[in-house]
């Protein structure tokens, strides 16, 4: 089976702060070698601390950063930075949905306008309204939302409109970065059940990024967990939460506050 | 429901606390005991009165808030009583969600922790210095020479998550507010920053602010359940997640067991 | 990285490129200079084109800009800053000597300004320390400090020395003599200094660190100089930009009370057109304001100690507190200043129909001026013209501010150099090159006008890039033109509008300080500084011909300084108004 996306051996070093004046620059290597494959339809997890490199690998699998070695391909196509129109043909194929969706909604225009701006952006062919109709019931919102603006929906309604954008372009693949970090239990039990259905209904590749392996374990039929800038486990989530093989995997699962008995 | 509980050694009472802010009523009496020596966990969803709660205990109301009702530290009345104007032993210490804030960001580590140490703990010359180093590495710093020179931006969320927590120690305040300390910071930094308050508080009574009941579980030996402005429930923590009475906690405690 | 080099060639090439400006200046000077040196030379000698020919070519004024920059560098790196085209001697020697004057008034007024800063920041310091940090500093109180300098300077002399006579009403003879232009030109500069900084007090003192020191048992004088040091890093860059100021307001002061300092001699060169003494003096303050600036930057770096190398210092949030009460005084102002034009807009101001200095009655509600013109007719004809004027310099630099601003880093420089400069040097250059008129004085500060604009363009935009709404467009596929344009222009266009129309009255004021001057229109025009300094030699017969103008300037300082407040409580993108750039 092909890959939808797929990254090899990334590698990407951020320069950081100098420890004094006149000192050469501290280097952070963020990634050190990636690889990563992700099959059409497939759902991914991957997990890690803070500061493992999960955003600078997001980073570069959306083209936004070009990595210092290695490649992204999108269906076997190379993908690189570059100006917008040149990069539409990856975009169709891969939307992205932030952390705190609901903070991205720009306030001042109405939700049709806003799940038809990559339709615009991304010069689709398609009947707009039409797509944003479409969009707009994938993630179960009523079309009559369509002229409110974000100040009038509730938290759980403009979490869904960020991802009715995401899915306007009908995208293969989904990039979904911490998306219920923050949130609170109930609505958080929503947007994860929400990015199943949409998983298993249109055969949408997902690939969901978290530090909070409990999110990750009930979406996510594989695991991947970064740390320090490397790949160190791969493998079927059950087994990995099972018996973890690695020490960051381990930490991560002791993390997960449960509640006695 | 309110247990009653013998106050007479509660490093916290607040009694029918009622807050309105501009206006607008946001706390509709709070009733809240915080026992000598206790761990509690005051839980609730965002938008409960929760952060508001805290703010009337630490004496730092947001502008245009009216408060009646009594709040207690150590036995003694401060409501409305800013922090500065507290005498000693009522001084509430603080450890807070955005830790950067909650240092000055151009004082070094060293020179902030030193305040406390001088000032309440009545240490001199070389004492301080080595109090300092012994606190930051107890808090589970590893370079702690090197977090001692630092200013608070060189240091990552969780080493000033943790940096807070021993000025907060070195304070020796009675009661340590900590007000939602780990929402910002990932997993494994929230469970050692736990661990740090378990370890660490077993002198003084800790007021832990969540919206996770799991986390206020594994810390706090007490819960109280905070709902729209009232407390709804309160008293042991193993007890009250075990057999929640109100509708309230049995919901947190179901969105909980169904995350984990 | 290749930020902060754009960063640097910007501020290199503003600089250069106004140190050639002012070494082209002849060249640019579209008045033939030739007429007025000749007759500064000698009396007698006849304007014949062959004598006028001799004096371009001694002059080299048909050289071309280049050759005439070449020399003229050449000269100042020698040490030679060239000679007077009126006396035909060095003018090095004089300028240096006017320096020393200016900077002794300059540095009696920063005790002053000291003074009047330390009185209003220490209630925001003692709330602070108690624990109850209130709303910031008042407006009221700071609206009598904040009168332009030609205005409290006029203010000063008729009460200080001509109706109390306790001050020598002019000339420069000892200690004596200085306390009036010292207090003239500190009081607005404390004034504007003491607010700035009681409001980042108040600001810094609801930071969560201060609670934090006070459990931690901090002294107050601990949390004192913890607090200044929080808030002085940020306010460098506008102290410094104040000190600046004050070489502006030095032109005005030293004018009134016949100072002989460096502002009293620029003004005077440009007067008489001697191009070489005013190349020489407004060098000396453009290199007064860059020691000045540097001085400001390498404070800050050190009161920012290691902090500075993290970049990660995070900036006060400002203290927003607005009342229905607030809105009271400026609409108090606006409609005595509208009343006042409804009430003489239907009379002539031009003709001279009443007995001279007529004292004011029923038919002259405000008297008659010396050659016996009505002057309700004239305050509000003058409203039109200043304000008129004011409106079109306005809109210009709001176009002017929106386009540069959009180039953050390109425009650091210029902007900085717009910021620093005064309007009123600004002014005796235009005046220079083009002579005095209205359209001169509304170009002199329509250059300067634009820069607070475009540094709260560059400001807002950067902040609506950061924001998550705007951030997430790339991977939706928007190309970078459309974020600018679909996104960001329309997002700050409201506030920056509104942030330029509250500077309306602030750019009135600079229009009648070029006027009080003789930079602006010329006789008759009924424009309001033109109408002060016509008053001022008659203060003692007839206080109302100076009296109506002063009313009219001292509301429109209030309006101005009592918006200012306004729009410092309202603007969603918060910039203070000479905002700080550098890094």
């Amino acid at each position: 089976m092909s890959a939808v996306l797929a990254a090899a051996g990334l590698e990407r070093t951020h320069p950081g702060t100098r420890p004094r004046p006149w000192a050469r620059r501290e280097r952070h290597r963020a990634l050190r070698g990636v690889d990563l494959q992700l099959a059409p339809g497939e759902r991914l997890g991957l997990v890690g601390r803070s500061g493992s490199g999960k955003s600078t690998l997001l980073r570069c699998l959306l083209a936004l950063d070009v990595p210092d070695a290695g490649t992204v391909h999108c269906d076997g196509r190379p993908v690189r930075p570059g100006r917008a129109p040149g990069l539409r043909w990856f975009r169709r194929r891969v939307q992205y949905v932030p952390q705190d969706p609901a903070s991205t909604l720009d306030p001042r225009m109405t939700v049709g306008a806003l799940v038809a701006e990559p339709l615009r952006a991304l010069a689709v062919p398609d009947d707009h309204r039409a797509a944003v109709a479409t969009a707009l019931r994938r993630v179960r919102l009523d079309p009559a939302l369509t002229d409110r603006r974000p100040g009038e929906l509730s938290g759980g309604q403009a979490q869904r409109v960020a991802l009715a954008r995401a899915l306007a372009p009908a995208p293969e693949v989904l990039l979904a970065d911490e998306p219920v970090s923050g949130l609170d239990l109930a609505v958080r039990r929503q947007v994860v059940e929400l990015l199943g259905d949409l998983s298993a209904e249109g055969g949408l590749a997902l690939l969901l990024v978290s530090h909070d392996l409990s999110v990750v374990s009930r979406l996510c039929p594989r695991t991947v967990v970064l740390d320090d800038g490397v790949v160190v486990e791969d493998r079927a989530t059950g087994a990995l939460l099972a018996d973890p093989h690695h020490p960051a995997t381990r930490a991560l699962v002791a993390a997960v506050p449960r509640l006695p008995a | 429901m309110i247990t009653s509980t013998d106050t007479a050694g509660s490093a916290l009472e607040v009694t029918d606390l009622v807050v309105s802010v501009g206006g607008t009523r946001l706390l509709h009496g709070v009733d809240l005991v915080v026992p000598a020596g206790s761990r509690t966990a005051l839980v609730g969803a965002s938008g409960s009165g929760k952060s508001l709660t805290a703010g009337a205990v630490l004496g730092r109301l947001p502008a245009g808030a009216v408060a009646t009702g009594s709040v207690r530290v150590a036995g003694e009345e401060v409501l409305g009583v800013p922090a500065a104007r507290r005498a000693a032993a009522t001084r509430v210490a603080a450890v807070a969600q955005d830790p950067l804030a909650a240092l000055n960001p151009l004082v070094t580590v060293g020179a902030q922790l030193a305040t406390p140490l001088r000032r309440r703990a009545g240490l001199r010359g070389s004492a301080v210095r080595a109090r300092a180093l012994e606190l930051l590495a107890a808090v589970g710093l590893a370079d702690p020479e090197r977090v001692l020179r630092s200013v608070p931006g060189e240091l990552s969320g969780g080493q000033r998550q943790r940096v807070c927590t021993a000025i907060a120690l070195a304070a020796r305040a009675g009661l340590l507010v900590a007000d939602e300390p780990t929402t910002a910071l990932d997993l494994v930094t929230q469970a050692q920053v736990v661990d740090v308050l378990r370890e660490h508080t077993r002198g003084s009574a800790l007021l832990f602010v969540t919206h996770d009941v799991a986390v206020a579980a594994a810390l706090c030996d007490r819960v109280a359940v905070l709902c729209g402005g009232r407390v709804v429930e309160q008293g042991p923590a193993g007890e009250l997640v075990g057999a929640p009475a109100s509708d309230h906690l049995r919901e947190l405690v179901t969105a909980a067991r169904a995350a984990a | 990285m290749a930020g902060r080099l754009g960063v640097g060639a910007s501020r290199l090439l503003s600089l250069a490129g106004v140190v050639a400006l002012i070494g082209v200046l002849p060249w640019l000077s579209g008045r033939s200079p030739e007429l007025s040196v000749l007759r500064a030379r000698s009396a007698e000698q006849e304007a014949t084109p062959e004598a006028l020919a001799s004096i371009r070519a001694d002059l080299g004024l048909d050289r071309g800009p280049l050759a005439l920059l070449r020399s003229w560098s050449g000269g100042v790196l020698r040490g030679d800053l060239g000679t007077s085209w009126v006396s035909g001697t060095p003018v090095g020697p004089g300028t240096l000597t006017a320096l020393g004057v200016s900077l002794t008034l300059m540095g009696l007024a920063v005790v002053v300004a000291a003074a009047v800063a330390a009185a209003l920041c220490a209630p925001a310091l003692r709330r602070a320390v108690q624990g109850s940090p209130g709303r910031p500093s008042g407006v009221a109180g700071a609206a009598l400090v904040a009168l332009p300098e030609f205005l409290l300077a006029s203010v000063l002399l008729v009460v200080g020395a001509v109706w109390l006579g306790w001050f020598p009403p002019y000339g420069w003879d000892g200690l004596h003599s200085a306390v009036l232009p010292a207090l003239a030109l500190g009081l607005p500069a404390g004034g504007l200094v003491g607010r700035l900084l009681a409001d980042a007090v108040t600001a810094a003192s609801t930071e969560r660190w201060v609670l934090t020191w006070q459990v931690s048992g901090a002294s107050a004088g601990q949390l004192v100089r913890a607090l200044l040091r929080r808030t002085l890093p940020a306010l460098t860059t506008q102290v410094a930009l104040v000190l600046v100021g004050l070489t502006g307001g030095a032109v005005a002061v030293e004018q009134v009370f016949a100072v002989p300092g460096l502002g009293r001699l620029t003004l005077g060169a440009a007067e008489s057109q001697d191009l070489p003494a005013l190349q020489a003096a407004v060098l000396v303050l453009l290199a007064l304001s860059a020691v000045l600036g540097t001085a400001a930057g390498a404070l800050r770096v050190l009161l920012l100690g290691r902090a500075v190398r993290t970049g990660t210092v995070p900036v006060a949030e400002p203290v927003r507190t607005w009342r229905r009460r607030d809105r009271v005084l400026p609409g108090v102002c606006l409609a005595l200043l509208a009343g006042t034009v409804l009430a003489g807009i239907g009379r002539d101001p031009l003709t001279s129909a009443h007995p001279r200095l007529a004292p004011p009655s029923w038919a002259l509600p405000l008297g008659a001026d010396a050659s016996g013109r009505d002057l309700l007719a004239r305050v509000a004809h003058g409203a039109v013209d200043t304000v008129g004027t004011a409106v079109l310099v306005t809109a210009a630099s709001l176009l002017v501010g929106l386009l540069v601003g959009l180039l953050p880093r390109a425009s650091v420089g210029p902007v900085e150099v717009a910021n620093a400069a005064p309007p009123v040097i600004v002014g005796v250059l235009v005046a220079a090159v083009a002579g005095s008129s209205l359209a001169g004085a509304a170009v002199a500060v329509l250059l300067v006008s634009w820069a607070p604009v475009a540094a709260h363009v560059a400001a807002a935009t950067g902040e609506v890039r950061a924001s998550a709404h705007v951030r997430v467009l790339p991977v939706l596929g928007v190309g970078p033109a459309a974020v600018t344009w679909r996104h960001v222009v329309p997002a700050v266009l409201g506030p920056v509008t509104r942030n330029a129309v509250l500077r309306l009255p602030g750019i009135a004021l600079a229009l009648a300080a070029l006027g009080f001057l003789g930079l602006g229109p010329t006789p008759p025009t009924p424009e309001w500084g033109l109408l002060l300094a016509e008053g001022m030699p008659y203060v003692e017969r007839a206080p109302w011909a100076v009296l109506a103008p002063t009313a009219a300037l001292v509301t429109t300082s209030v309006l101005a300084v009592s918006l200012s407040g306004w729009s410092r409580a309202r603007a969603p993108f918060h910039v203070e108004p000479r905002p700080a750039a550098p890094v």
